[in-house]
């Protein structure tokens, strides 16, 4: 048991979640607003997400060399998908209704977006971010591949020197992290659900 | 206020509106009313440009639309819509305030503002500013949405069949509760609806629309009295037939499939005929045809034997059907009031009621089968 390695793991997790916020609901929003934009932005999100997370964090690794910042970069690209699609879905599925209310009442487009648009999608935005915490929780494991450390370099030193321990240790903190995310997350989106609805 | 100008739209190759032209007043109530797809609504959208017409000049205030600035336009125009459409991440107190807080009134006036209007719909504010759309009812839903319209006391409200999935009895009190607002604010209001009866409830003017034209503007009591088409007449159909309808008569009602034989008949005659076309009991009239009594098979059949009279005329035996013939089955005349036959009739213990011609020729009967069926025509309006 490391709690330094648990720590860096998590600050990890958390700066790619901020990051893939600050990316991928802007790219979601975007989507939603401009629909010649929305086709583009769909098809590179989906094809980054084909790319294998550990080559992915190699070839940007080349580019921009090892640590931190390589590891989180890599991360986010990763696990933007969920989060710019239910963005862009949660504001898509706003009731036609509402939309025209706003719109007669003589809101702007970005009053709207602010005050009523995303307001009523981020229940569905939550659901893309807990999704991409919980995909970062896993993935993170490679950061260790280019120097980033976190958990995986636990597993890794199990693997090498043949040591169960570290390898149960690694991949068991692992598990409950995820868990301990997902549910906790879970329990705030049912409740985000539940004083949302129309 | 409001004033088309040979407004036109159409979509692809369909025609929306054709050269539509007509001048609302302040503070007048109109109600824009006509089949689906007449193109109530699109006139409506126009007004605070949700649809821009293809050609035409729409006035407001004596400002041509066309110039003003959409989003400034639309905050001076209150906006109700039949999905109600408030926003669900707000509370009923936020939803109220959102064109003041747009129009940035200070947060003292807009307070006040979501009080007084709670208040004029009897919804306490202790009660309901903080509760969420989803926690309250369907008219009260409706209610909040049209005092969301009002909240920054727009010179003219625009409602599009705002109360149309509400129940009857919920609609029949928003609709009380608007036309007060309406004659207390003393605001422009046009409201589109396809029902005609809130139409004629509402309005100081109605406009009656049909395929993108307008058929008739006219005040309610006018266009009841003058519809200027059958369209208008059959979409007044109800208030039509109502009170002022002459009283239903007998003769509306009465069947008149009946058979009658002679007085001179015989028994044996009687019996086959009534098997033959399958009923119980026949109208008996005296040689002049005028109405003498009815005979029924139950006293045929039971004393049929005794009531013997030979009269070996063509060399069978001959019973007559006199002695049966009864004449306490009740009858009115042709133009006897309906309502009032009918009570007769449930009062006596007769199945049925002869009708009679001023000549005391019989003209038909009323049965229960009749009744019914005037019930169901009543119910049913048609």
């Amino acid at each position: 048991m490391n709690p330094a390695l648990i720590l860096e793991h998590l600050l990890i997790v958390l700066l790619t979640v901020i990051a893939t916020i600050v990316v991928g609901l802007p790219l979601g929003v975007l989507a939603y607003l401009s629909p010649s934009a929305r086709r583009p932005i769909i098809w590179a999100v989906e094809i980054l997400q084909t790319i294998p997370a550990l080559a992915l964090l190699g070839l940007i690794m080349v580019v921009a060399g090892a640590g931190k910042a390589t590891v989180v970069a890599g991360l986010t690209l990763y696990s933007m998908l969920p989060v710019m699609h239910n963005t862009y879905l949660g504001l898509s599925e706003v009731s036609p209704a509402i939309k025209e209310a706003a719109v007669g009442m003589g809101m702007t487009s970005f009053h709207r977006l602010v005050n009523v648009e995303l307001p009523i999608a981020f229940p569905v935005i939550f659901t893309g971010i807990r999704i991409a915490t919980v995909t970062a929780i896993g993935v993170a494991v490679f950061a260790n591949a280019v120097g980033g450390g976190g958990l995986g370099s636990m597993i890794a030193r199990g693997i090498h020197t043949q040591n169960m321990r570290l390898i149960l240790y690694g991949t068991l903190s692992l598990m409950v992290m995820a868990i301990l995310f997902d549910s906790v997350m879970a329990c705030i989106e049912t409740r985000l659900h539940r004083h949302r609805r129309s | 206020m409001i004033r088309f100008e040979h407004v036109n739209k159409s979509y692809r190759n369909v025609t929306i509106l054709n050269d539509l032209s007509f001048e609302i007043n302040p503070g007048e109530f109109t109600v824009l009313v006509g089949p689906s797809g007449c193109g109530k609504t699109t006139t409506l959208k126009m007004i605070n440009r949700l649809i821009e017409p293809d050609s035409g000049d729409i006035y407001v205030n004596d400002r041509n639309i066309r110039d003003t600035d959409r989003i400034e336009l639309r905050r001076s125009i209150g906006y109700v819509i039949q999905q109600i459409g408030l926003f669900p991440n707000m509370t009923v107190a936020q939803n109220i305030a959102v064109v003041p807080k747009l129009l940035k009134y200070p947060k003292a006036a807009i307070d006040e503002t979501v009080h007084t209007l709670l208040d004029m719909v009897n919804m306490p504010y202790d009660a309901f500013a903080s509760k969420y759309p989803h926690q309250l009812s369907g008219g009260q839903q409706q209610r909040i949405g049209v005092l969301r319209a009002l909240a920054a006391s727009p010179p003219i409200i625009l409602m599009d069949e705002p109360f149309g999935a509400l129940d009857p009895m919920t609609r029949a009190s928003l609709q009380d509760e608007v036309k007060n607002l309406q004659q207390q604010l003393n605001k422009t209001f046009v409201f589109v609806t396809h029902d005609m009866d809130e139409a004629l409830d509402l309005a100081d003017k109605i406009i009656f629309m049909d395929k993108g034209g307008i058929v008739q503007i006219d005040s309610p009591e006018d266009m009841l009295e003058n519809p200027a088409t059958n369209l208008i007449r059959s979409f007044m159909k109800k208030r039509l037939a109502g009170p002022d309808q002459p009283p239903s008569l007998v003769r509306d009602f009465m069947r008149t499939d009946i058979h009658k034989v002679s007085r001179n008949r015989g028994v044996r005659e009687c019996i086959e005929l009534m098997a033959h076309v399958d009923i119980d009991s026949l109208i008996v009239t005296n040689l002049d045809k005028t109405y003498a009594g009815t005979i029924s098979i139950k006293d045929l059949k039971a004393d049929g034997k005794t009531g013997v009279i030979n009269t070996p005329e063509d060399g069978r035996p001959y019973r007559s059907s006199e002695p049966f013939i009864k004449t306490e089955t009740p009858n009115v005349r042709l133009n006897y009031d309906a309502k009032a036959c009918f009570d007769v009739l449930l009062e006596s213990d007769s199945r049925y009621i002869v009708v009679l011609t001023p000549e005391d020729r019989v003209a038909g009967i009323v049965t229960n089968t009749s009744v019914a069926k005037a019930l169901a025509d009543a119910f049913w309006n048609n």
